[in-house]
């Protein structure tokens, strides 16, 4: 502090000597310094030292709760992610287990079918062979008939002996 | 023009008092005392609103000075250190204050005398005293047995004597020395900008290099008087731990 004065050297009782070593002014410092200090100390010993250790404090306890709080919400949201992969998992390893289950009844039901269809188709194509022989059969037979009348009525030209019929067979069997 | 830079430490009555044969009258200094602790009492104590989780300007530096004092404590004391806090926040706010308001043109640096710092620094000296032999009974002796050979005994407890009593003197000169020396500079300094000012012509385009200086010397002022309230703390933290712990580490 630059204090310059203009009115020379101050009042006259305290104006010569080295200010601080006046040992007149020894008391009333002594005095005024113990009351102002005791004041001081009391003020931020039982006022302002609680105070404010009392904001510090409440912050640091809400700073604490908010992470506590964060934390939770943390651990919630991935238990709720766990649990939510499991359903996932569940319910995958469930749909597999039932398409395989449609795949196999699918397929059964197919074999059936088919099986059902080829015995069918076998029963059907029977019936034609069947047929087909009875008509190969009727139609050999035709033929037989015709060619032994033929043969009697060849040889009954050729030679005009008449032929019976058995031995028209006969002879129509060894050619 | 008397420029006598002694002058601003003058303590001047102004409300003339005498008890029991002594002069405790009401002075320019105790006027910056009162003006100290009242403001600083009423700043730390209202500035703060307990549950504002965002402090303001106020309470950031109310909170930044009380933790910064708590922290001085506890790491050169330890925990069991905390107990004294308050007598330390009161002499760091104390000294800080005092020197803050020094600094201000017109008004008196109350830690500019040696009767303050030394009353102050007897404070220490007697809470370290009563401390000590409160914890340690008369084994606070021990204080003065450093761990040394026998013979060197001999010579190292009457140092360690001495460097205790001494302490008192060291804690309240130093204080008291830099706020006066620093306050003189920057009077001397100031009466050559007046003096030069006032001796015309070329001379009075000079008094602008001493004014400059003011100004150098004016911010490292205000450094010091920060400093010297820190060094007067954490010295009484250092005292006060040598009277709970002798010479064991915390």
């Amino acid at each position: 502090m630059a204090e310059v004065t203009h009115e020379g050297t101050g009042a006259p009782e305290h104006g010569a000597g080295f200010p601080p070593f006046k040992t007149e002014t020894f008391p009333g410092q002594i005095f005024w310094l113990a009351i102002t200090f005791a004041f001081l100390f009391v003020m931020l010993w039982r006022v302002a030292g609680p105070r404010i250790k009392g904001a510090i404090h409440i912050r640091r306890e809400a700073i604490n709760g908010d992470i506590r709080a964060a934390e939770a919400a943390r651990a919630e949201s991935q238990a709720a992610g766990a649990a939510y992969q499991n359903a996932l998992a569940t319910a995958r390893k469930k749909a597999q287990a039932l398409a395989e289950e449609t795949r196999v009844a699918l397929n059964a039901e197919i074999a059936t079918g088919k099986a059902d269809a080829e015995a069918e188709a076998g029963r059907l194509t029977a019936a034609a062979d069947a047929r087909i022989n009875e008509s190969r059969a009727a139609a050999r037979g035709h033929v037989k008939g015709a060619a032994e009348a033929a043969a009697i009525a060849i040889v009954a030209k050729l030679t005009g002996e008449t032929v019976s019929a058995a031995d028209a067979a006969a002879a129509l069997e060894k050619a | 023009m008397a420029l006598n830079p002694m002058e601003q430490f003058a303590i001047k009555p102004l409300i003339p008092l005498h008890i029991g044969g002594y002069d405790v009258s009401f002075t320019n200094q105790s006027l910056l005392m009162v003006i100290v602790v009242v403001a600083a009492g009423l700043f730390l104590s209202l500035a703060v609103k307990p549950g504002k989780l965002v402090p303001g300007r106020g309470q950031s530096m109310a909170e930044m000075s009380y933790e910064f004092v708590a922290n001085m404590i506890h790491s050169a004391t330890g925990e069991d250190g905390l107990r004294f806090f308050p007598l330390v926040f009161s002499l760091f706010i104390f000294v800080l204050f005092s020197n803050f308001f020094g600094m201000i043109p017109g008004s008196y640096t109350v830690t500019s005398q040696i009767m303050v710092t030394f009353a102050l620094a007897s404070l220490v000296i007697l809470t370290v005293i009563v401390t000590g032999f409160v914890k340690h009974g008369i084994g606070f002796l021990k204080l003065f047995v450093p761990h040394a050979p026998l013979p060197l005994l001999f010579l190292l407890v009457p140092i360690e004597v001495i460097s205790f009593l001494t302490r008192p003197i060291s804690l309240s000169v130093r204080l008291f020395a830099n706020m006066l020396a620093g306050h003189t500079m920057l009077a001397v300094f100031a009466g050559f900008v007046i003096a030069l000012g006032g001796a015309g012509g070329v001379l009075s385009l000079l008094s602008i290099a001493p004014m400059a200086l003011i100004v150098g010397i004016l911010l490292l002022e205000l450094l010091v008087a920060f400093l010297q309230a820190y060094v007067f703390a954490i010295l009484t933290c250092i005292y006060l731990n040598e009277a709970l712990h002798l010479h064991d580490q915390h």
